[in-house]
């Protein structure tokens, strides 16, 4: 039973490979005071990845937002996604009766109340990988390295890369552009003097934890550090998976996989977490 | 004739409007492009942006696009680097955004370029989902 305020914390879809990036935002936004109903996956998708076909686009858009508005809560939206087609599209077409924030410019404006949640010590020396977009909307480039200031221990150095784009995943169809941004961020991270690379979007960790597995540099989303001053106690899997390439099969287990089935987990998961990073530039 | 709405018309009329809206205020200067990170990236590069824009522009109306508008459309993820640059606050990013929707045939109009799509999309979140929350998380939260 919890006498926080009701928020609906709006995931998205893809941070679903996140399990502990979904429930470490959810025990933050608990400790803030907030009540946070969690809703995602592709039952709330936004539509934007339906460029292909705007009908299927405006009735996803359509239906999200009536959800949405039946829930009567103000929403905190964790997917730069989401949140920028909410403003660009969504809400043009439907007609949205809901505030609604990013978590990030929430966390920002809660900084005296995050603070004292902080306690444990994260020895690290972290760049944040920024991308030029979406900056607009919401100045996360600004505020997250604000944010991870506020970590004992760990001291934020500034890259000299910015990434096009506004986040990783839109580069899966341009593999000359993504492998151009993991050479970048591994040689400003290493000429900054960084211990590791810090995502703003999970977009961004799907992608850049490739260099973490291929051993070029340390990654982590900034949810996660923060996550760890806090104490919170969510393993981050997504990595572990990642890192062990073909073991991850061994690592989820065979009931896990069981759930998806097998002959799907071994055609569009496993070779998800066995791709790596092509560094050769 | 039905009196059920057309599913996302009022989005397509939004569009559309923006769509008339930027064929009328963009004066083809070529701003947009030459600021443009992505451009780089293009199948068919050009050295100048008021070679480009109006095959972007020519998209927008339903018409085909050159080979150089159709391999900038393609590479745009949406830096916004253009918004500022444009000195008639046409909103480029959207000029793109419509474009690119238009090309990929989202708009009812001939498709003019080809994304390769990811039929395990949807299936794959639903199943990294089965992997990463409880039974009960997946009920509630998704």
């Amino acid at each position: 039973m919890t006498s926080g305020s009701p928020v609906t914390f709006w995931y998205g879809c893809n941070v679903l490979r996140h399990g502990d990036i979904i429930h470490s935002c959810l025990d933050i936004l608990r400790a803030l005071g907030y009540d946070p109903s969690p809703v995602g996956g592709p039952d709330y998708c936004c539509g934007t990845v339906k460029d292909a076909n705007q009908t299927t686009a405006g009735g996803m858009a359509t239906r999200t937002v009536g959800r949405l508005n039946q829930r009567a809560a103000p929403v905190i939206a964790w997917c730069p996604s989401c949140h920028s087609h909410m403003h660009d599209f969504m809400e043009k077409g439907n007609d949205r009766q809901f505030d609604m924030t990013y978590l990030v410019d929430l966390l920002h404006a809660s900084r005296d109340k995050l603070a004292p949640l902080l306690v444990h010590l994260v020895p690290m020396r972290v760049m944040l990988h920024k991308h030029i977009g979406f900056n607009e909307l919401v100045p996360v480039n600004r505020m997250v390295p604000e944010l991870l200031s506020m970590i004992p221990g760990v001291e934020v150095v500034d890259g000299d890369y910015l990434a096009p784009g506004y986040m990783c995943a839109s580069f899966a169809i341009l593999p000359k552009a993504l492998d151009d941004i993991h050479a970048n961020t591994v040689r400003a991270a290493k000429a900054s003097g960084a211990d590791a690379v810090v995502t703003t979007f999970h977009q961004c960790y799907r992608e850049i934890v490739g260099l973490d597995a291929a051993g070029a540099t340390a990654v982590y989303n900034y949810i996660q550090l923060l996550a760890r001053s806090m104490g919170l106690p969510y393993e981050d899997e997504y990595k572990a998976w990642k890192r062990a390439g073909d073991g991850a099969t061994q690592l989820i287990g065979a009931e896990r996989i069981a759930k998806v089935g097998i002959e799907f987990y071994e055609r569009a998961v496993l070779p998800e977490l066995k791709k790596r990073p092509n560094l050769s530039k | 004739m039905s009196d059920r709405p057309v599913i996302g018309q009022r989005l397509k009329e939004f569009q559309q409007s923006e769509i008339e809206r930027i064929l009328g205020a963009c004066t083809q200067c070529g701003k947009c492009f030459e600021v443009c990170p992505m451009a780089q990236y293009s199948k068919a590069p050009a050295a100048d942006g008021k070679a480009v824009v109006p095959g972007v522009l020519a998209v927008l109306r339903g018409e085909a696009g050159s080979p150089e508008a159709l391999g900038w459309i393609g590479v745009c993820t949406r830096s916004g680097v253009c918004v500022p640059a444009c000195p008639e606050n046409v909103d480029p990013k959207m000029m793109m955004r419509l474009a690119r929707m238009t090309a990929l045939g989202g708009r009812e109009l001939p498709k003019q370029i080809d994304v390769k799509q990811d039929p395990d999309y949807f299936n794959r979140v639903r199943a990294f989902a089965k992997l990463q929350l409880t039974d009960d998380e997946l009920k509630e939260w998704t």
